[in-house]
């Protein structure tokens, strides 16, 4: 709307006193319109936006196509994780070894040939995407039939453990290492065991139960704990003391001479 | 004579939330307490003839007492002392009781209290008609009133049934009107009967005591209903989410409740049993909420046996017994012990399993089987042959709408359990004759990627 600042030359004739004030009503007759045969120079307007300057009009209207639509015609072979339709929305709705992905795609989880088929006696107005195991069923399948399975397994026939004398043949590897003859401690321990596992990657053996049992097959005592002894705890500590200090001690037999100040920094 | 407790204890526990005991899905076992059916079970159990139910027996020593019943309490079983159905109050003693005599304790844990404080203050025990509140007594008159009205009905309907039946069909419009008729007429007078007493407080009490009557329709409808506001919606739920429905029968109402115990262990429907548990045939109860003895037959079929060279499954039937009579007072099956009766008997007639039970088994990585047992009514009672079954039905491939359609079953009650391998079956095999399937394990299948995406050595 254009809104002619009637007021503004008023002001600013009342606010001079230079004028007269007869000046003052000639210019409020102006503006009031009583003399528009003589339209004032001093009547100024303010043009506002009436129209966007740029873009478009409704939002874009051509932004890049999102590729929805069939992936996989009717008929077609597909596996289990091909996705056969994208779309916005629900169009189409996964019917039988179908399944809907994060965005309503339709994917398969048998493989088979797909089908676009209407089932009114699961929904009357939705329309199914389903994947047939044969490429002659029809979908949908008749209405209380017993579902059509496939196992999607294989029978595997499994040696009774045949492990067991390969992982023996890899520890008598181990001992050639060693000298022949000699006890080590690995052939020890590995002889006794009775089961020998294969690792994550190549490696064969003595599974963990078998390992924590060295220790008592080795008849190795151990001094019972006794909670709240601090007579034995304070003796210990003061062996393991006396062993740190000796160790350090060697340690530094070799150079020539320490920093005293440094030596004492770090001492306890 | 049982210790007093401490009458705050009883307050401790919120008392209408109290249940009985809750053993399958949170639903109590029991429709209505049935002390003397549970004892009836515990007899069946032990025995392999059911011999008519003891009088209560409230001393530990009166199971060892029986002379079929061998099983002898144990010692620390003695040590609970003395435990009066009609008066624990407390879980660990009700537990106690149905685990040493197999007796369910009455009512609420309310009303046992109240009991056990009587007792205990040798109070004189009113009998429940006569409780001295004024409202109760007003309203019960309302409600003998209302029950003479409905008595006075059902007289009437009866005269009326009468002069129909006393008709000529020519008169009431042909022969198959005057049947509709009287049907529906006789709808009407068993639904004269339930209301008659559904309002009875002491039919409700006898009802939450267990002392209820199931030859009696008002105890049967009451029993019904409690059924379908929980275990039978789980059976329904079960029964779709395992597929039970378009894989092995076309449609599927059950009518009959039906719990599997594995010796004492009670098994929920749809739960993983271990394969040594299973070895042995289970022990059912079915419970039938109409009048009348039936007689049933008993299938459990396997629905998930693999066929590997194939890539698909078939069914494979583990047990048929037929001419197994049921009633609503009458619901035990031990399948155990018709078994053993089977094998004892030379005669044909008298023998009841038709296909002996198989041990269920899986095998190893192979997904879980569904072992599916149906309760199926036999048309009109009429007994099944025996010999006959055994002829014509082939255990591998068993299809049981076939066998349902061919026998003129009618499917009342189904129960399932899962198996799956587990440590034992290796052993469960190899005493059943399936040594060299032990060591076959199933893995899965790869899939073959499609022409255009198949690696190929250009490409690498």
């Amino acid at each position: 709307m254009l809104l002619p600042r009637i007021l503004a030359p008023v002001r600013a004739a009342a606010k001079s006193p230079l004028i007269p004030s007869s000046r003052v009503l000639d210019v409020i007759r102006h503006a009031n319109g009583s003399a528009a045969h003589a339209p004032s120079p001093t009547l100024s307007f303010v043009r506002h936006a009436t129209h966007q300057a740029q873009g478009r009009a409704n939002g874009a209207k051509d932004g890049p196509g999102k590729r929805l639509g069939a992936k996989k015609a009717g008929g077609e072979y597909v596996i289990p994780g091909n996705i056969i339709f994208r779309q916005r929305g629900t169009a189409w709705f996964p019917g039988e070894n179908c399944k809907f992905g994060r965005d309503h795609c339709i994917f398969a989880t048998e493989s088979g040939y797909v089908r676009y088929y209407k089932d009114p006696s699961l929904h009357p107005k939705r329309q199914y995407i389903g994947v047939a195991l044969e490429k002659t069923d029809k979908l949908p399948y008749p209405q209380n039939a017993a579902r059509r399975r496939r196992l999607g397994f294989v029978a595997v026939q499994n040696e009774p453990q045949p492990k067991k004398i390969e992982g023996q043949a890899v520890v008598a590897d181990l001992q050639v290492g060693d000298a022949p003859g000699s006890e080590t401690s690995i052939r020890a321990t590995v002889r006794d065991s009775q089961t020998l596992t294969i690792g994550k990657g190549y490696a064969y053996r003595a599974a963990n139960w078998d390992i924590g049992r060295v220790a008592e097959r080795a008849n190795v005592q151990v001094k019972q704990f006794v909670p709240g002894d601090r007579w034995a705890a304070w003796q210990k500590s003061q062996a393991r003391k006396k062993r740190n200090e000796e160790a350090k001690k060697l340690r530094n037999a070799g150079k020539k001479s320490a920093k005293p100040k440094a030596r004492k920094r770090r001492g306890p | 004579m049982a210790p007093v407790k401490p009458s705050v204890r009883q307050f401790s526990s919120c008392f209408r939330c109290v249940r009985g005991d809750v053993s399958f899905n949170g639903a109590p076992r029991r429709f209505f307490s049935s002390s003397a059916a549970a004892r009836e079970e515990l007899q069946t159990t032990s025995s392999s003839t059911p011999p008519p139910p003891p009088p209560p027996s409230s001393t530990p020593a009166a199971p060892a007492k029986d002379a079929e019943a061998p099983k002898e309490t144990p010692e620390y079983m003695k040590e609970w002392g003395e435990l009066d159905p009609n008066a624990v109050e407390l879980k660990r003693d009700e537990r106690r009781l149905i685990r040493r005599e197999g007796i369910q304790p009455i009512g609420s844990r309310r009303r046992r209290a109240i009991i056990a404080r009587t007792a205990a203050a040798k109070a004189e025990q009113i009998p429940f008609e006569q409780l001295p509140y004024q409202c109760f007594q007003e309203a019960r008159k309302v409600l003998l009133a209302d029950r003479e009205e409905k008595l006075k009905e059902i007289k009437t309907q009866i005269t009326r049934i009468e002069n129909l039946k006393a008709q000529d069909p020519v008169v009431s419009g042909g022969q198959v009107k005057k049947e509709t008729r009287m049907r529906s007429m006789q709808n009407h007078l068993n639904e004269l009967v339930i209301l008659a007493d559904i309002n009875d407080p002491v039919v409700k009490k006898k009802f939450e005591d267990g002392e209820g009557d199931m030859n009696k329709p008002i105890y049967r409808y009451l029993a019904d209903q409690k059924w379908r506001k929980y275990k039978r919606l789980v059976v329904e739920q079960r029964i779709e989410q395992f597929n039970l429905v378009p894989d092995l029968l076309p449609t599927f109402d059950p009518i009959a409740d039906v719990d599997l115990a594995f010796g004492r262990k009670n098994v929920p429907i749809g739960d993983f049993v271990d394969s040594a548990v299973s070895e042995n045939p289970p022990r059912l109860n079915v419970q039938t909420f109409e009048r009348g003895q039936k007689l049933v037959t008993v299938v459990m079929v396997d629905a998930d046996v693999p066929i590997p060279e194939k890539d698909s499954l078939t069914y494979r039937c583990h047990f048929i017994a037929s001419n197994i009579p049921i009633a609503p007072d009458q619901t035990s099956v031990p399948l155990n012990l018709l078994q053993q009766q089977s094998r004892k008997t030379k005669n044909v007639e008298e023998q009841k399993v038709a296909l002996s039970w198989s041990a269920p088994w899986a095998h190893k990585g192979a997904p879980y089987h569904r072992m599916a047992i149906f309760v199926l009514e036999q048309k009109d009672a009429q007994a099944l042959n025996i010999s006959e079954i055994r002829k014509n039905e082939k255990r591998d491939g068993f299809i049981l709408r076939s066998f349902v359609d061919r026998m003129k079953l009618k499917p009342i009650g189904v129960t399932l359990f899962r198996t799956k391998w587990d440590e034992s079956m290796e052993g469960v095999m190899k005493r059943n004759g399936l040594k060299d399937e032990v060591n076959v394990e199933f893995k899965r299948k790869k899939i073959e990627p499609l022409p255009y995406k198949r690696r190929t050595e250009r490409m690498r």
